[in-house]
């Protein structure tokens, strides 16, 4: 018997919330899909922008990327109100609905650091946007010596594996253009260990060594002086350099939320870990980076989560794992990934060359993979399912 | 010299290294005098919390197990 549709309005037009739109059964939901910006972003692509100047296009219109039954509406949402269930768009217009999903992503926040956004106007970053990737690009190919310090500052960043994919990338760029001897490439974070997972660590660490990157741990970034080309950790410790790449501090988006007690105080969502439910709200979800919650901010985990959250506005019973699976380039098409789970720490998955082949394909698939769920569903279960991490680690300790 | 602020970090069931990370996120807001504690489960966190205090210059005031979380209470002093 069909009966009144559902009406689901998704905050935002990134993987997750296009992954979902396209899930959603269009005989029972109407979905609309609310984005202030027209664009549908690859963001892993902007580390090849900055350390390969790489010209492979990384946005698509979102609206080519949804199905044609879902609703798209580009614009801001000036208010999100969770109580009376409505989404406030910038023309005063009110979006009602049955169900609200949060898809809104991260930014950065440069205020956090007193003289990071004079750095980045200097020397570019690769977490914010394709302009900026681009002037990383010109800052590693107009320096012939000194020191590149990719300093990862304190707080929430998108993709772990990211700041290290740039020290990796960085030093094979110098090696190639045969400048290694003449640049220094110092890795600064704030973690106990270059990669903050031990097992993982294992691998990359040695690594590191190998490839003659310094590194500096328990470095809490607290301001930098770009005239001086210094920056100083929390304990006034400093890190000298010729040109310096941060990975700056993420916040959530800045939308008013009733009530304003969803958010933490880096304005991400809090949620519930295994459902995405909105703290203390049944018909409103959160996925991806938009949320608090203790897990990577990745692709994966918003297209897992996107997937539970379908499964549950259809009736059925689903949870989270925690499941992550970063792809992780070490330089010199070498690669491989961190995949864990709630339930099982970090696997100590081997580095070769069929993982980078994979990233390198996902990356062929991913517009095609958020568009035809019906095709490559059954590709990705199987991947994921072959890689359970409890399974991994039986062979990789 | 005023008296410190007093911040809870509950970071429990967050995997290594989450507790770090969350006790950093509260670090960057604190001022010297300020004395932080940090709940945590996982059990990375101890050989973690004695690395950045060791580090840091921070000061340990105290770190024990209990039944279900490791506490680790710390005076903010290194700041500069």
């Amino acid at each position: 018997m069909a009966g009144v549709k559902k009406r689901v309005v998704i905050v935002g037009g990134g993987a997750g919330g296009a992954i979902l739109a396209n899930r959603l059964s269009k005989d029972e939901f109407e979905v609309t899909v609310v984005d202030k910006q027209p664009y549908n972003w690859f963001w892993p692509w902007l580390l090849y922008i900055a350390f390969r100047g790489s010209r492979r296009p990384i946005k698509r219109e979102i609206r080519s990327v949804l199905k044609p039954w879902v609703n798209f509406i580009q614009s801001g949402a000036s208010v999100v109100n969770l109580q009376d269930r409505y989404v406030e768009l910038e023309n005063g217009k009110r979006l009602d609905y049955d169900y609200l999903v949060i898809a809104t992503g991260a930014t950065v926040d440069y205020s956090k650091v007193p003289g990071l956004e004079k750095t980045v106007e200097l020397f570019g970053n690769y977490h914010s946007t394709e302009e900026n990737a681009w002037k990383v690009w010109q800052t590693i190919n107009s320096m012939k010596e000194g020191t590149l310090a990719i300093i990862l500052a304190p707080g929430a960043y998108r993709c772990p594996p990211s700041p290290l994919e740039g020290v990796f990338l960085a030093e094979e760029f110098f090696r190639r253009r045969d400048l290694r001897d003449k640049v220094r490439i110092v890795f600064a974070t704030f973690y106990p260990r270059p990669y903050p997972a031990e097992p993982m660590n294992e691998l990359i660490e040695p690594l590191l060594k190998e490839r003659g990157i310094e590194y500096i741990t328990f470095y809490t970034l607290d301001q930098i002086d770009v005239e001086k080309r210094v920056a100083y950790s929390m304990e006034g410790e400093e890190l000298k350099f010729d040109a310096a790449i941060v990975i700056p501090p993420h916040v959530g988006v800045s939308i008013k939320y009733v009530p304003d007690n969803i958010l933490d105080n880096d304005g991400f969502v809090l949620a519930d870990k295994f459902t995405n439910r909105v703290k203390g709200f049944d018909d409103a979800f959160v996925i991806g980076d938009a949320s608090a919650l203790p897990v990577a901010k990745t692709g994966v985990t918003a297209h897992l989560q996107a997937g539970v959250v379908a499964r549950l506005l259809q009736g059925e019973d689903a949870k989270n794992t925690g499941r992550t699976n970063c792809p992780f380039d070490v330089g010199y098409g070498l690669g491989t990934f961190v995949i864990s789970d709630y339930y099982n720490p970090t696997v100590k998955y081997p580095i070769n060359k069929v993982n980078h082949l994979f990233k390198v394909a996902f990356a062929a698939t991913y517009w095609d993979m958020i568009l035809y769920p019906e095709l490559w569903n059954p590709v990705f279960e199987a991947f994921f399912e072959a890689t359970e991490p409890a399974k991994l680690r039986q062979f990789y300790r | 010299m005023s008296q410190g602020n007093k911040v809870l970090v509950d970071a429990r069931g967050i995997a290594c290294p989450g507790p770090i990370t969350e006790l950093v996120k509260a670090y960057r807001n604190a001022k010297n005098g300020d004395v932080i504690e940090v709940w945590a489960t996982d059990a990375g966190f101890e050989p973690d919390i004695k690395a950045w205090i060791q580090r840091t210059g921070n000061q340990l005031l105290e770190l024990r197990k209990e039944a279900d979380k490791i506490v680790a209470v710390i005076k903010v002093t290194a700041k500069k």
